[in-house]
């Protein structure tokens, strides 16, 4: 495609549909930053069990910039991004499972959907979902620790079942419908919810914040019997947090903003320094 | 007629004090065994079966080229099932799963997964069976039914027992169930809680923060009143010896691990004020040796992956169900389980649609849809082998029968010679 080149990005399509998972770490900036378009079609990729080249699955246009942009349906394509530090990866289409997973700086945006562990135990950087994403978003991984540290996702659609498990830092926005377990184990960090939540929320959290707008949630699930009612406020950092995430274009409504907010500690079975913030209208 | 001493290779007890008596291949009697057991060993009859390749009848030969040309071929195949066989054949699986690249997951996905990772986050406060019977006061059964399920627990292990600490018995134990309905295990306990399904982890949040001395707003959690959880707490507390005994109604039921976790966590912060254990009820005889296995060879229990050379682990990535469900395995080579009568419908009906060999001791509903079915002799009635009760205790079983047929280990061995002769 002429002109990809003079606007420095390079372009990856698939050349197949594949029916088996790829685990394609090596697309992430920082590996393509320097290389030449020959080095970066020879990077190693598997696909299944065989190890492959990366131009053997994928029409590559461009080389040596941190500016990727992948076309059509990655869906199958696991790990990308994972632990990229700078640059800029925008998918246009569905990405598979580790998207920026441990990735320390940078942009990721997908246009589609996102599946599991999407930005899990990452470092910082912005990771942008325009569809739904499925469980373990920012969340960590079994037997870790901590879940993302620093860092903010944004997503559009819903997600799945414990997004933001043991997070340590950084903030997680959502603005469709959330899993259960939300913030589950939680050790700081902020998670705004707009929309309708699952089940147990912030259950085990230690510290941090939870925000549930509730919006069109006629039923919204009643909180852990572990968490105490405090009182009605209208809490300043969230003031902050709100007109930020405006700022980057994210949609928050004004009455947010103003608003005044039901406050929550817990999981006293835990810390109980938690808290969980609900949008009073 | 001769008698002889046998361990049953049903449920995770593993009952080693099996008496049978053989006549001409025949089994006569079988003593002390519950009744599974009993018809497990006399209903054994596994002469009629042959190897078979797309239904039509094959040699042995046939049959293992054919599960080695599909294994060839496959990119992401999958090896699934290990836990009712012996570990020396489950140890055979591993390697085989690491030469060609694939998957490899026991029956854990459907079972007692969550259990392994709640265990891995906050840790397993355990105790063999024997310390059960030797020192347990207090019981709790909680979404299992032993009567049914793990029909000698009771009289060998966990209730009616003597033990060296507990010479009362039935009469020194105080035995609790927490059920969604009164299971026959309800109805030989002190005490039945009837628990709302699905509502287990509040329960379990409510008796951690009970038993810190929390004062709560509620008068109900789950369907259980307040009162009766704090009469549990205070029970729980002034035992000399507690264990929680808990299934599936635990592990399969919303919340999973979670709920496992909650679990642990109780038994964890009990422990500071007496004695206070936990275990699981395996199902599968030899799930939990699956799990023993796998980590002793690898470092993971389950849903591990080779694609790379060095073992992947992650649930919810590389367990049966999920790569199933998502259409991910080109290949499946299932053996001593029954996955398509198992699991969802939802993750079984993909199996017709790729090439799968199953290796089992009987036509089970899975073998039917096979494309290359191998009988294997039964492990625990035609050879012997080690297996792990669900306490994490290894068993010998011991050879009853001859059989005709190879077995798992000799078969998985001539798969893979036949891989490696390429």
């Amino acid at each position: 495609m002429s002109g990809v080149g003079e606007m420095n990005e390079i372009l990856l399509r698939p050349k197949v549909e594949f029916d088996v998972p790829v685990e394609a770490e090596v697309i992430s900036p920082d590996l393509f930053a320097e290389k030449s378009h020959e080095e970066i079609g020879s990077l190693p990729v598997f696909l299944g069990n065989r190890k492959m080249c990366l131009k053997d699955l994928f029409e590559i246009e461009g080389q040596s910039s941190t500016n990727i942009v992948l076309e059509g349906d990655f869906s199958r394509v696991k790990k990308i991004g994972y632990g990229m530090s700078r640059g800029k990866i925008h998918i246009k289409g569905n990405v598979g499972m580790h998207t920026g997973a441990t990735m320390k700086g940078g942009e990721i945006i997908v246009e589609g959907d996102a599946m599991d562990w999407l930005g899990a135990e990452m470092n910082g950087g912005l990771i942008w979902v325009k569809g739904s994403v499925g469980h373990f978003a920012g969340a960590s991984y079994w037997g870790s620790k901590h879940g993302m540290n620093r860092g903010m996702i944004l997503i559009e659609g819903n997600t799945g079942n414990e997004v933001g498990k043991k997070m340590r830092r950084g903030t997680i926005a959502i603005k469709g419908k959330t899993g259960d377990f939300l913030g589950v184990g939680m050790i700081g960090g902020t998670i705004l919810a707009f929309s309708e939540t699952g089940e147990r929320p912030g259950a085990e959290m230690k510290r941090g914040s939870i925000v549930l707008f509730l919006e069109n949630c006629t039923n919204p699930p009643p909180l852990l019997p572990t968490f105490t009612y405090n009182c009605t406020y209208s809490p300043t950092f969230l003031r902050v947090y709100l007109k930020t995430l405006r700022k980057l274009g994210f949609p928050v409504k004004e009455e947010y903003i103003s608003g005044k907010y039901r406050r929550y500690n817990g999981d006293i079975v835990e810390l109980g320094k938690g808290e969980i913030l609900i949008y009073e209208p | 007629m001769e008698t002889i001493s046998a361990t049953c290779p049903f449920c995770g007890c593993l009952c080693d004090d099996i008496q049978i008596v053989v006549e001409n291949g025949k089994v006569l009697e079988v003593k002390n065994g519950c009744s599974i057991s009993k018809t497990l060993f006399t209903h054994h009859d596994p002469d009629d079966l042959v190897p078979q390749i797309e239904g039509k009848k094959a040699s042995l030969e046939e049959a293992l080229d054919r599960a080695a040309s599909i294994i060839r071929q496959a990119r992401f195949p999958l090896v699934f099932g290990l836990s009712m066989t012996s570990c020396e054949a489950q140890r055979k699986a591993v390697e085989l799963a690491e030469f060609i690249g694939g998957n490899i997951d026991s029956t854990s996905t459907f079972c007692h997964g969550p259990t392994t990772l709640a265990m891995q986050s906050v840790g397993e406060p355990t105790c063999t069976l024997g310390e059960i019977k030797n020192r347990a006061d207090l019981v709790v059964f909680w979404g299992c039914n032993p009567v049914e399920a793990h029909p000698r627990h009771i009289a060998r292990y966990s209730v009616s027992p003597k033990g060296l600490f507990n010479p009362a018995g039935r009469r020194g134990r105080t035995v609790v169930t927490v059920d969604v309905r009164a299971t026959p295990t309800a109805r030989v306990s002190d005490i039945f809680l009837q628990i709302q399904p699905h509502k287990d982890y509040e329960v379990f949040e409510v008796l951690r923060a009970l038993l810190k001395g929390k004062d709560l707003r509620i008068d109900s959690v789950g369907g259980i009143p307040l009162d009766a959880l704090k009469d549990l707490v205070n029970k729980m507390k002034s035992c000399k010896f507690g264990i929680i005994l808990f299934g599936m109604g635990l592990t399969m039921t919303r919340g999973r691990h979670l709920n496992i976790e909650a679990a642990i966590s109780l038994v964890r912060d009990l422990n500071q004020f007496t004695k206070f254990l936990i275990i699981p009820m395996r199902g599968h005889y030899n799930v939990t040796g699956a799990d023993a296995v796998l980590t002793w060879q690898t470092g993971y229990p389950y849903a591990l992956n080779f694609s790379r050379g060095y073992p992947q682990y992650n649930p919810g990535e590389f367990t049966t169900v999920d790569l199933l469900r998502r259409k991910e395995v080109d290949a499946a080579l299932i053996l001593a389980s029954d996955p398509m009568a198992s699991l969802p419908r939802q993750a079984s009906s993909y199996l017709e649609e790729i090439p799968f060999v199953v290796l089992d001791c009987r036509k089970s509903y899975s073998a039917s849809f096979a494309t290359v079915f191998i009988p294997v002799a039964a492990s625990g009635v035609s050879i012997s082998g080690t297996a792990y009760r669900m306490d994490g205790v290894p068993v010998l079983l011991k050879k009853v029968l001859d059989s005709p047929h190879p077995t798992d280990e000799q078969v998985l061995d001539g798969i893979l010679k036949r891989l490696r002769q390429r």
